[in-house]
């Protein structure tokens, strides 16, 4: 049977049919071998794809087994104790703490910048080891995590812009007041929020924080001392009116209960370099008067030659280029994947079997009805801690395009044969036309030329999808560019270059399309 | 009768509540031309999309040329082979040419190579009028040609028996006659045919035997002349009545 499937494969393969065409013509090929002999087939295309998950998931970077390696969750925005470097270098006093330790204690650091929401439920579902993100210890916080020894004390304190009239808690009364998710900042300022009748709004990234103060839409924010105060002093252009407050430590943490080992080198090493004088140099580094003199220099020196779109583009070119080759990776991959997917249940649909159509339709509704956001947070962070396996989140990402454009794909794979007059499959079926053969001969050829618009449609929508798979800290150009904004604050320039070259992908993209479409109708 | 091409016992089919044939026995002899006639729901569609399984009987025995073909073990494919259709909308490939519409299944089954099939492919145009639409698209013939085409389509695969539903209700009035006249041609070569119509002309010239269904049942049936000039049912009288009075 299978000789017989990869003589119609391969018959198909040298003709110049695409590659969608081609896919439905396979699937059709087999259904003449017989319909039972068909169920075997789709079983070897799952094991197929099921053997592309694998190869990927295992395609991680090995590492030689004598050092173990720790898979570490940080935040992007969080100068100055984690932030990227005008090199796209991971930064900070977190950063070269764990770095430092690491070395101390023999044990690989794997950094996994993803934002400081998304580290913290990766911990939870254990997709990474540790999260060191300048993160508080609070009581709430050790009822699902284990922390080190603190390693920096901190207090919350309030920001205000510069020309503005507040000038403490008192004045925020009917104000506004942004925060960033999750933060001791924003519990300090719920906390107090009633007393001093303001509302608060969130944010994911401090950077949106602090615009949204400086350009007035919030009156003030609050956030930790040691991240305001660098900010203030590097230029941030906000000033600090209150003094810390609701003091408290930073911790590394860990999952309650499990990766006890690595807690005890972290507890280990900090101790060694707090007693060698490390320590102090790292935080020195980052604070101290030079350090942020220094900072300032360079921001300034940054104001006078790159704060046009070219220099921003310069100076980014790096970063901005992995994002792009990043989009294009997810984006290549998931629209083969889904429309492979989509073609199969889609075709499905139209089997004469109830329980294909019931199924097709089954995995339609389920996978389209979910938001985007919520099945990529599912099978990232919500899979692993039910299985207690890691999903690398570049396959998590293509599994949630895979399944959500798959979806859409295998509606409108549906709807374009429905949308054959079904006299046309009459008379091919009153002629002695099997049925597999009756869809490949007459349906498909005229079913294909209705679902092209959608295709083309579906790619466009799964390239622009792929941007909210930055909520699991893909680095493609959507979180590329929070990361860039992060450390220059140069928000509405950024975004319009990374919206520019969206549009150019996506033109590109149209074009090819538009192209194929072309060949096939002619 | 000898030869039997179509034996119908008791055949009934529902659509939900609906039903549409209750118990219907129907037969037809090799050469035989039968003409269905009744009015518009009274079953006689389906009773004809019921011979080829197009419709799977909710009980009743079906037997084509010895193949009982409402046994679901019988190869329907196989048995359609035998059994060609025209229907009331003509259903062109419109993703073909009026010659690969022809090609397709005799080809495609192997019955004969693609060289044999363009052969016969022009040859059955030329029969129905039309050898010089090989190339056109359906999407640019009139309705007349179409069905003509479709014709020639059925009988591309050598069938013993030929199934006709309503073929002229579609067409123009002029384009009825280019129809009927190829329908009488395969008639006189001797094809068995199963006729929907309601071209009472083409029943009395052409059929051996005309059926009057009404309600899902037989009511009458006969010669032409029976049951075009002596009606003995209540309802076939009222409907030929209102036919011939139109």
């Amino acid at each position: 049977m299978l000789k017989k499937v990869f003589q119609s494969i391969k018959r198909y393969q040298n003709s110049d049919v695409p590659f969608y065409n081609r896919s439905m013509i396979y699937l059709l090929k087999l259904k003449d071998i017989g319909e039972d002999r068909m169920k075997k087939i789709i079983a070897l295309i799952s094991c197929m794809f099921g053997l592309f998950v694998f190869i990927n998931v295992y395609h991680e970077p090995q590492v030689n087994a004598a050092e173990k390696t720790y898979t570490i969750g940080t935040d992007v925005t969080f100068p100055p104790f984690v932030y990227a470097d005008s090199n796209n270098n991971y930064v900070g006093i977190d950063m070269d703490l764990i770095r430092a330790i690491a070395k101390e204690e023999g044990f690989k650091a794997e950094i996994k910048p993803i934002g400081f929401n998304a580290a913290v439920q990766s911990l939870s579902s254990g997709q990474i080891d540790g999260v060191i993100a300048g993160m508080t210890i609070t009581d709430e916080r050790r009822q699902k995590f284990d922390f080190s020894t603190p390693y920096y004390k901190s207090g919350i304190v309030m920001a205000v812009a510069p020309k503005g009239n507040i000038k403490g808690l008192k004045d925020l009364k009917g104000k506004r007041v942004a925060v960033k998710t999750g933060t001791a900042g924003a519990t300090y300022a719920n906390s107090i929020k009633d007393r001093y009748g303001f509302r608060t709004v969130t944010f994911d990234d401090s950077d949106n924080v602090y615009n949204d103060v400086k350009n007035g839409n919030s009156a003030a924010c609050f956030d930790d001392s040691a991240v305001l105060n660098y900010g203030v002093k590097t230029g941030l252009g906000l000033k600090v009116v209150t003094k810390p407050t609701d003091i408290g430590s930073y911790g590394f943490a860990v999952e309650k209960g499990k990766n006890k080992e690595l807690m005890a080198k972290f507890n280990s090493g900090l101790k060694k370099l707090k007693a060698n004088g490390q320590y102090n140099k790292i935080v020195e580094k980052y604070t101290g008067e030079s350090a942020t003199a220094a900072q300032k220099k360079a921001s300034a020196k940054a104001d006078s030659e790159g704060h046009t779109f070219i220099g921003l583009i310069k100076q980014n070119k790096s970063a901005i280029l992995d994002g792009i080759f990043e989009t294009i990776k997810l984006t290549v991959v998931s629209i083969i994947c889904a429309t492979i997917f989509g073609v199969l249940i889609g075709l499905l649909g139209v089997l004469p079997s109830k329980f294909a159509r019931g199924a097709s339709t089954t995995i339609i509704y389920i996978f389209r009805g979910l938001p985007l956001l919520v099945l990529a947070l599912f099978i990232y962070n919500g899979v692993p801690s039910l299985t207690g396996s890691k999903v690398p989140a570049f396959v998590a990402g293509i599994i949630t395009l895979t399944l959500n454009e798959g979806a859409y794909t295998a509606a409108f794979v549906k709807g374009g044969i429905d949308a054959v007059d079904s006299g046309q499959m009459e008379a091919a079926r009153s002629l002695g036309l099997p049925f597999g053969r009756s869809m490949r001969k007459v349906i498909l050829p005229q079913g294909i030329k209705i679902m092209i618009p959608s295709f083309i449609n579906q790619f466009i929508i799964t390239l622009k999808d792929t941007s909210i798979l930055s909520i699991i800290g893909i680095l493609e150009l959507t979180q590329t560019g929070k990361i860039i904004i992060a450390r220059n604050l140069e928000g509405f320039k950024i975004w319009t270059i990374i919206a520019l070259i969206y549009l150019i992908i996506i033109t590109v993209l149209t074009l090819l399309s538009k192209w194929v479409e072309r060949r096939i109708n002619d | 009768m000898k030869n039997l091409k179509v034996d119908v016992t008791d055949l009934k089919k529902n659509f939900g509540d609906n039903h549409v044939l209750k118990g219907i026995d129907f037969k037809v002899a090799q050469n035989e031309v039968v003409v269905l006639i009744g009015p518009s729901g009274s079953g006689k569609s389906t009773l004809l999309r019921c011979l080829n399984r197009l419709e799977d009987p909710t009980s009743g025995k079906v037997i084509i040329d010895g193949n009982d073909i409402s046994d679901s073990k019988t190869n329907i494919d196989h048995a359609r082979e035998n059994i060609g259709m025209v229907f009331q909308h003509f259903n062109l490939f419109n993703n073909l040419t009026v010659g690969q519409n022809v090609e397709l299944a005799p080809v495609e089954l192997g019955k004969m190579s693609k060289e044999e099939a363009v052969k016969m492919a022009k040859e059955l145009l030329d029969t129905v009028g039309l050898d010089d639409k090989y190339e056109a698209m359906p999407q640019s013939l009139s309705g007349g040609q179409k069905q003509r085409v479709a014709i020639a389509r059925a009988l591309a695969m050598n069938p013993d028996i030929m199934l006709f539903d309503e073929p002229t209700s579609a067409l123009d009035p002029e384009m009825v006659g280019d129809v009927l006249e190829v329908m009488k041609d395969l008639a006189k070569k001797g094809m068995t045919m199963v006729v929907v119509t309601h071209e009472m002309g083409f029943a009395k010239e052409v059929a051996d035997r005309v059926v009057f269904m009404a309600d899902g049942k037989v009511m009458e049936e006969g010669s032409p002349e029976e049951v075009f000039d002596n009606p003995q049912n209540e309802r076939t009288k009222t409907f030929l009545e209102k036919v011939i009075n139109v």
